[in-house]
């Protein structure tokens, strides 16, 4: 059990997505995420512990290669990938409710921006940290977000702009959030927004990478 | 005696001493002002109050005219080619409402309309027909492309494809680049040119939104893992487009010579606000060659200097910027991870001339006070402007949500950083 599971967890980290997908090169024609996570299962391995042994290793690894530079965004697409190709077989485990998930995180592109490459590693590297993630797209506004935090009660919302011109909106959004549903953890992000804009606004946390928001959403959840 | 524009800018790029700090607003896609700007410093500066151009639709930059380049101290001109973005060419002026209310005016090739949304779709070439390739959203005062992304067959993917749009000028392109070069003759303003067609992999070109129907890998997040998972497709693509790039070049000096002193040759971001797109190994096996390859047949057939516009934390790839033949960097993203000022003019000011970095976009021209952004840019000219080797412009465009009040305040230190009165 436990060479398949460190085997799924190589291949997320290495963005082998399946047999087919050339990439690595020295995998060629191995099976990747999707054949091992469908073995897995098929050899009765729970999925709980191919979500937390097999996915969530392999993307905390390459997570933290990502932040220290030692990956980059086409390596972080390519293991988003390749656990999206895996985790595609836990949806009926997370529908059933055998597999239980650390929290539901929202999260968007804010109004006017239509920048989502950086939101979509986030969301990618949350959700391979074990939380179901439920992504709202780009250029969203104040409304559609308070929708979905009321269809999760509970849940964690993660806003990213990537524009001086489109950051701004944040403060609405979080002020709408706040007047309604004043315990949601709000999460930003994005190239020109700072800690202090974090402040300033009343979100509770900023992170300039993927790791730091799954360490935040981690301990919050795990203080609430 | 003051130095011509001309001159100025071109004694700061062979590294000779000059009696000021040149000025870039206008000169290329990545240091222009965007059209509500425009429109608000012409009135600032008490200039004609009609309708703006707007001649860079997908960012919709505002035409830097020569009254405003003379009411800011502008020393750049740019040559284009003959299409924009979107695959039209800038002529049949119309007035245009934007968004945000103001009239502009765009060329009748501009042709959109509001999908469900209520946001702005452009359609290449003007076509209606077609699939709209730009959407600007209803609170945003620019385009982004449309990923027209058609399904991906592993075993029938060809870099032919992706190299559809790389193509030699044609009898109209000549035309056009020698329109230019006439209205310039008697000019004493410095000249860039955007060549054109030799910008390696730049992600706001790769879904190509001035064409009908792109072919190959057109998905932007699908091209950043092809640069990882397919680098014999990227090197197809790339070996190809340099020998036509070079064509171009070949072409383009035939028809403008030494007029031309600087050539935007590439735009590709391989910076984010705190690291870089790729490893330094992977741009020198990836892109170096290429680039060499361009700058080399630049810097063996004309006096040239070249330019590459990469935002975000660039530090750990200058070396390899120079390594493959680069003069110029923009925009110098001064409020990124390692991109300090004094540690880059230090480390790199011998063999790097900045264009950029003459004020923070981000942090401190649309939010702070004038009084700060004067000090600011007091502090960044004396920075780069040391010793020379420094062409004064922005950390990338000027946007819209600027006030004008801060960009009269970085002219009014500009004049004072160049001796001259406020």
């Amino acid at each position: 059990m436990s060479d398949i599971l460190q085997r799924l967890s190589e291949c997320v980290e290495a963005g082998k997505a399946n047999a087919s997908s050339p990439f690595p090169a020295e995998l060629k024609g191995q099976p990747g995420a999707d054949e091992l996570c469908q073995q897995a299962l098929a050899a009765g391995v729970s999925p709980t512990d191919v979500l937390e042994r097999g996915l969530v290793p392999g993307m905390a690894r390459i997570g933290e290669k990502f932040n220290c530079g030692d990956a980059f965004v086409p390596e972080m697409l390519l293991s988003a990938r390749a656990m999206t190709a895996a985790m595609k077989h836990l949806r009926p485990y997370f529908a059933s409710g055998e597999v239980k998930r650390r929290g539901v995180f929202v999260c968007c592109t804010v109004q006017g921006d239509l920048h989502d490459i950086g939101k979509n590693i986030v969301a990618m590297v949350v959700e391979g940290a074990g939380f179901e993630v439920v992504d709202l797209g780009v250029d969203c506004r104040a409304e559609k977000i308070l929708e979905a935090v009321e269809k999760h009660p509970g849940c964690a919302v993660g806003l990213s702009a990537l524009l001086t011109t489109t950051m701004v909106n944040m403060e609405h959004i979080v002020r709408e959030i706040r007047a309604r549903h004043p315990q949601t953890l709000i999460l930003v992000g994005g190239a020109p927004v700072t800690r202090e804009f974090c402040e300033k606004i009343g979100a509770n946390h900023y992170s300039p990478d993927p790791q730091g928001a799954v360490l935040y959403l981690k301990s919050a959840i795990a203080a609430a | 005696m003051t130095i011509t524009s001309r001159d100025c800018l071109g004694r700061v790029l062979r590294r000779e001493p000059t009696d000021r700090i040149p000025v870039d607003f206008g000169g290329t896609a990545v240091t222009g002002i965007h059209v509500r700007m425009v429109e608000l410093l012409r009135r600032h500066y008490g200039l004609d109050e009609g309708p703006v151009k707007v001649t860079e639709p997908y960012q919709m930059l505002g035409e830097v005219g020569a009254d405003l380049r003379e009411a800011m101290g502008i020393d750049v001109v740019g040559l284009t080619p003959r299409t924009t973005m979107f695959g039209f060419e800038n002529r049949g002026w119309r007035e245009f409402r934007t968004f945000w209310g103001q009239l502009v005016l765009v060329p009748e090739g501009f042709q959109s309309s509001l999908d469900g949304n209520g946001d702005l779709v452009i359609y290449p070439e003007g076509d209606r027909t077609a699939r709209p390739s730009g959407r600007m959203p209803k609170a945003g005062f620019f385009f982004d492309t449309i990923v027209r992304q058609d399904p991906i067959d592993e075993s029938r993917l060809d870099p032919a494809d992706n190299l559809e749009e790389f193509t030699p000028l044609d009898e109209r392109d000549v035309a056009h680049w020698k329109a230019q070069v006439v209205a310039l003759e008697g000019s004493t303003s410095g000249v860039i040119a955007n060549v054109g067609g030799t910008a390696l992999g730049d992600i706001a070109l790769v879904p190509g939104p001035w064409m009908k129907n792109p072919r190959g890998i057109r998905d932007v997040a699908e091209w950043y893992m092809t640069t990882a998972a397919r680098p014999d497709y990227v090197h197809a693509i790339f070996e190809k487009q340099t020998d036509v790039a070079i064509g171009r070049l070949q072409a383009l000096h035939a028809i403008a010579g030494e007029l031309i002193q600087a050539v935007f040759l590439c735009g590709t971001d391989f910076g984010t606000q705190d690291s870089q797109f790729l490893s330094p190994r992977s741009f020198r096996e990836l892109y170096l060659p290429y680039y060499r390859r361009m700058n080399d047949w630049i810097h063996r057939h004309t006096g040239w200097r070249t330019f590459k516009h990469s935002c975000g934390s660039v530090e750990p790839l200058i070396s390899s910027f120079v390594d493959a033949g680069f003069d110029i960097l923009n925009p110098v993203q001064v409020n990124a991870a390692k991109m300090d000022p004094q540690t880059l003019k230090d480390k790199y000011g011998e063999r790097v001339i900045f264009w950029g970095g003459g004020a923070d976009t981000q942090r401190i021209l649309p939010f702070a006070s004038p009084g700060e952004v004067e000090a600011h840019v007091l502090r960044q000219c004396e920075i780069f402007g040391k010793g020379g080797g420094f062409v004064f412009n922005t950390v990338h465009n000027v946007q819209a949500n600027v006030p004008v009040e801060n960009v009269a305040a970085m002219v009014r230190a500009l004049r004072r950083a160049n001796g001259r009165a406020a």
